[in-house]
């Protein structure tokens, strides 16, 4: 076990330069795809907040919490939601996509989860900049705590790796993981409370079981940085839990990534 | 260790499981790719390795670049290998340049080496202008020249060209000869898998015959491209049930009974 991760990691910081790399060209291929590029990294976040927001905010008269205007609270949690639902979906077919790669060259197949998380932190860290000008003009200015963000983006980025580290090899074994895992998103949207907050009245077990949720501590997180600034020791419980899930998820997935290292080629 | 040999092959077996013809049959068949096979390549030498269409020769190429993993027996190799296959890691969208890049970072090489290629690259490729072009825009040809390009330009110990001299036209390929006639006078060793006997026997010291599996023969060029152009003679005037028959035959050496793991057992066992 302690042998599979010790080697996951050891490939992943040796080959540093191999993810950079990998998923800058990912990105540039992406964009000479489109005439407009990098504008579709914005316009679909943009559109998806609108729907929502027209939902929830105007239609259901969603009140804000806090005192938070509901636009701006749903803002600060859905933007690393757009973050982690990309990386969670194409992570699972992070191995499977680079077949032509795998297949022709010897290759590192443990870095593959990495660089595209790799690729997706570049379209947050844009999207980052231009929620930090809307809400500097709404009147959030930046302030200490704001240096958390830093903290839950790596939460994230961890997170989204060691998941996809486990998904990404059972997508090879059966192409069906991938299907799932996209017919769970829309799921997993709903069942986080990002777009909606904790009601008081609901049965205590229930709201354990959501707080549970390695993504809401994530989406918490954000936006206690954003407005609440309590700080990351005020969540100790979650952040047990959130690194307990996320600790076993990476065993398993390196485990995986050490068994089949050499099998991927005979599973296409 | 004997490091007077580059490659080492000590009863190597790979298996690979086929499906059944009806599905309630649980029993799949296993099927060996290669069978038993045993040789050792000595350092600096050219090996052709020669075999008809599904005699293992694409399996014996991935093996030989590690790239898959032997099922029985051991691998020694001395050195790192590189396989040499067209049009790897290309991607459509990129510029020749940006690919040379992105393709150094896929074979793991530091961003000061992959400066240090590209100029070679380049000019080994005459893609000209078409370096700043998308490699979507370019002529078949031209993929594979610079897909070609690269992998050359690495200097790897031991390269494993496998078919890749079969697209370009003939002046590029003399080019690659030429290119690899180098590298074998640099000492390297080189396998050299190709359909094509006049340029096996024009390159290579040494051949190797694979058929259905097993190898067949090793040993001298001119001695092995004999036997085998005598045998595809010999399999070219058979009938068409005898031809089949004999496929059949060769198959038949191949299957092994197998039971069928399920999802799990492939997980944990």
């Amino acid at each position: 076990m302690f042998k599979s991760m010790k080697y996951v990691l050891h490939e992943n910081f040796t080959n540093l330069y191999r993810i950079y790399s990998i998923s800058k060209y990912e990105l540039l291929a992406d964009m000479r795809d489109s005439k407009l590029g990098l504008f579709w990294n914005f316009a679909n976040p943009v559109i998806q907040v609108l729907t929502y927001w027209f939902v929830f905010g105007v239609i259901l008269e969603k009140k804000g919490v806090n005192g938070i205007p509901y636009i701006y609270w749903m803002l600060g949690g859905m933007v690393v939601w757009f973050f982690i639902s990309p990386c969670i979906t194409n992570g699972c077919n992070a191995i499977f996509s680079k077949v032509n790669v795998i297949t022709k060259m010897k290759f590192p197949v443990s870095i593959l989860p990495a660089t595209v998380v790799a690729k997706e932190l570049f379209n947050h860290c844009c999207l980052m900049l231009i929620l930090f000008v809307l809400f500097i003009l709404a009147g959030y200015y930046p302030n200490i705590y704001w240096l958390g963000l830093i903290y839950y983006l790596s939460c994230a980025a961890i997170f989204s790796i060691s998941l996809s580290m486990t998904t990404s090899v059972l997508n090879m074994m059966a192409r069906d993981t991938r299907k799932l895992v996209l017919a769970c998103m829309r799921l997993l949207l709903y069942l986080t409370p990002i777009l909606w907050n904790i009601p008081s009245k609901l049965p205590k077990m229930i709201k354990m079981i959501l707080k549970a949720n390695p993504i809401y501590y994530i989406v918490q997180g954000y936006r206690d940085c954003f407005f609440f600034h309590k700080g990351i020791w005020a969540y100790h419980n979650y952040m047990l839990v959130f690194w307990l899930i996320t600790f076993v998820l990476f065993a398993f997935g390196s485990f995986m990534m050490y068994k089949f290292k050499h099998k991927f080629i005979d599973m296409i | 260790m004997n490091t007077q040999y580059a490659i080492e092959f000590k009863h190597v077996s790979k298996i690979y499981s086929l499906k059944s013809k009806d599905k309630k049959n649980a029993n799949d068949k296993r099927f060996y790719a290669l069978k038993d096979i045993n040789f050792k390549i000595p350092v600096g030498e050219v090996v052709g390795i020669l075999g008809t269409n599904g005699s293992g020769k694409s399996t014996m190429s991935i093996i030989l670049a590690g790239i898959s993993e032997v099922d029985e027996g051991e691998m020694v190799v001395n050195g790192e290998q590189a396989l040499i296959a067209i049009n790897t890691g290309l991607n459509q969208q990129l510029t020749g340049l940006e690919n040379i890049e992105l393709k150094g970072a896929l074979l793991g090489l530091s961003k000061k080496r992959i400066k240090e290629i590209t100029d070679g690259v380049i000019e080994f490729a005459e893609i000209g202008d078409f370096l700043y072009q998308p490699v979507k825009k370019y002529s078949s040809g031209m993929k594979s020249r610079l897909g070609f390009s690269i992998n050359l330009c690495l200097d790897p110990d031991i390269l494993i060209v496998d078919e890749a001299l079969s697209v370009g036209d003939k002046g590029f390929a003399q080019k690659c000869i030429d290119k690899m006639t180098e590298l074998k006078n640099e000492g390297k060793t080189i396998i050299f898998i190709s359909h094509s006997l006049p340029q096996v026997r024009d390159f290579c010291d040494t051949a190797m015959w694979i058929e259905g599996g097993m190898l067949k023969e090793y040993g001298d060029i001119d001695t092995v491209c004999d036997h085998y152009a005598e045998y595809v003679d010999y399999y070219n005037k058979l009938s068409n049930a005898d031809k089949k028959k004999e496929r059949d035959d060769k198959f038949e050496k191949r299957i092994i009974p197998h039971k069928h793991k399920n999802f799990f057992e492939r997980i944990f066992d």
